[in-house]
């Protein structure tokens, strides 16, 4: 079983622990992967080998959790009995933290397996609020919510995302799970500039940053983690931690399309050099030009 | 208390989702007495709300598609896949936040429903058959059995893993493939479990071992082979520790 371990230990490009990788991930203990993360949705309650596979690198190897389907800012009624068996499964992997998507994913007890954007009204902030406090006061470690790409805008808006977002994570008091490929996608289908968003934020509260790749259907462009993340979402990482000045864990995800384990090791190495790269002193002391030209 | 407008939002990109697709894409949220500036952001993003509606259905309905190839040949056969999907979806019974229980959703909605099983008898079967290995390799595993051994004796009990199984069909649906969907009516007893691998397995079992197998878990195995007629319980502890080695029992267990 897994000690607790201190946020600060979390550092570097880890990687999503995905089925197909298992048995090579169990065999081999110097991959070099800082940190896995998992969705608990897809562990508790399961069982037979690719489980006990997937249990035994949790006991090993460091962990972020980080959840699909709570539907945060839903109106369905918690499931006690699986909050409690997520706790515990917090405690037993010692993540410093757990994450969930700051959206709905069920109504009226149906379960929608989507990341449904919520209405950026003062109303939907204020009931998601409410909801994201009860669930912090039910788990063992600190909650983080993580903003998702959306491609429409549920009903007549009050407010932009950025100022929803933000009312949320300071009116909750929880930290941020940043994807910077959402802020990107967002931007690139609702015309802004992702820099000046991202300036605009709760910079302080980000404790974790998502990275993936994304792909264009039509006239929108999709969240797909599907693609090798390109040049420019890169650099938008290395432009927010080089803001930030502090090592906090990127994940690199990749649901789709999954590469063979090798090739995934070596677009982490990809991006762990750019992450590198961007807390190096000299990056650092660039930061704030960039950030007055944002 | 009336429905907070939040809500009926979230109710509406549901019905959107799930229910047929709407000639007007802010017909839902005016069926919910949503206001007319929500109705209009509806219907002013239409590829956006098409979006939505692929990419949450595809998530709903490739489980579906993994989970059941043969039944999806049967009914796209018939041209029926389609209208299935759409009623299973429009009953709403995606309970469960885990994403490996959309399978079993969809069985327990056929069971449910009958949806079909009056023009194929043998649907519910098929579904059944189509999902029994993935559950059975992926079933949770119990504590540690104690006091097991490996040599059945004529006065123990029988101990499978968690996961086996011994189901009994009409029709020999494991026979059934994408290419010939439609199963032959016949008696059909199945053992399931995971090997040594953990792999799913699927044997073929008589009627008469089926039911020593069923009845040698409460019951000392000699009582059973008697009570079943067995002449010469021989093979039927070979079977038996055979199945031991295979992974589908764990041991044998003296009653007391």
């Amino acid at each position: 079983m897994a000690q607790g371990r201190s946020p600060g230990s979390f550092q570097g490009v880890g990687l999503g622990l995905r089925r197909a990788h298992l048995d090579e991930v169990a065999a081999r203990e110097d991959h070099g992967v800082p940190f896995w993360e998992t969705c608990p949705e897809n562990l508790i309650g399961d069982g037979g080998r690719h489980h006990r596979l997937a249990c035994a690198i949790l006991d090993r190897d460091p962990v972020l959790t980080h959840g699909l389907a709570i539907s945060l800012g839903g109106f369905d009624p918690w499931d006690g009995d699986y909050l409690r068996e997520l706790d515990r499964f917090l405690v037993r992997t010692g993540t410093p933290w757990h994450s969930e998507h700051l959206c709905f994913t069920g109504v009226d007890g149906s379960c929608l397996h989507e990341l449904l954007p919520l209405p950026f009204t003062r109303a939907a902030a204020r009931h998601t609020i409410a909801r994201a406090k009860d669930l912090q006061a039910r788990l063992s470690v600190p909650l983080l919510l993580e903003n998702i790409t959306y491609y429409a805008h549920l009903g007549e808006r009050e407010m932009d995302e950025a100022a929803f977002i933000s009312e949320v994570l300071e009116g909750a008091d929880v930290g941020w799970l940043l994807d910077v490929n959402n802020v990107y996608v967002n931007a690139l289908n609702f015309g802004f500039d992702p820099k000046a968003w991202l300036a605009r934020m709760p910079l302080d509260r980000v404790a974790q940053i998502h990275i993936a790749g994304h792909k264009k259907f039509g006239s929108i462009t999709v969240d797909t983690h599907g693609a090798d993340v390109i040049a420019p979402v890169i650099e938008l990482m290395q432009w927010t931690l080089a803001r930030l000045g502090r090592p906090v864990p990127v994940l690199l995800e990749r649901d789709n399309h999954i590469p063979d384990f090798g090739d995934l090791l070596a677009e982490r190495v990809r991006i762990q050099a750019a992450y590198d790269a961007a807390l190096s002193p000299a990056e650092a002391e660039a930061a704030p030009a960039e950030a007055v030209r944002a | 208390m009336p429905e907070s407008r939040t809500f009926r939002l979230q109710r509406a990109m549901a019905s959107l989702i799930l229910d047929d697709e709407p000639e007007d894409f802010g017909a839902p949220a005016e069926r919910l007495g949503l206001p007319a500036s929500d109705q209009q952001a509806f219907r002013d993003q239409p590829e956006a709300m098409d979006l939505y509606r692929e990419l949450a259905r595809l998530s709903l309905v490739e489980p579906l598609e993994t989970t059941f190839p043969v039944l999806k040949a049967l009914l796209e056969d018939a041209g029926a896949w389609e209208s299935c999907v759409q009623a299973f979806l429009s009953a709403r019974r995606v309970r469960s936040t885990h994403y490996r229980d959309l399978a079993p959703s969809f069985l327990g909605w056929l069971a449910d429903t009958g949806w079909g099983q009056e023009r194929w008898p043998f649907l519910l079967e098929l579904a059944h058959a189509e999902l029994l290995e993935v559950l059975v390799a992926r079933f949770p595993e119990g504590d540690p059995a104690q006091d097991l051994h490996d040599e059945p004796g004529p006065e123990d009990v029988v101990w499978f893993d968690p996961g086996t199984q011994v189901v009994a069909y009409a029709h020999a649906v494991h026979r059934a493939t994408e290419a010939a969907p439609v199963p032959e009516a016949r008696p059909t007893h199945l053992l399931a479990f995971r090997d040594a691998e953990g792999e799913a397995r699927v044997l073929e079992l008589t009627a008469a071992t089926a039911a020593l197998l069923v009845q040698a878990r409460t019951r000392p195995l000699a009582e059973s082979a008697a009570a079943l007629g067995f002449a010469d319980p021989a093979p039927a502890l070979a079977l038996l520790r055979d199945l031991r080695e295979q992974g589908a029992v764990l041991g044998f267990r003296s009653p007391h």
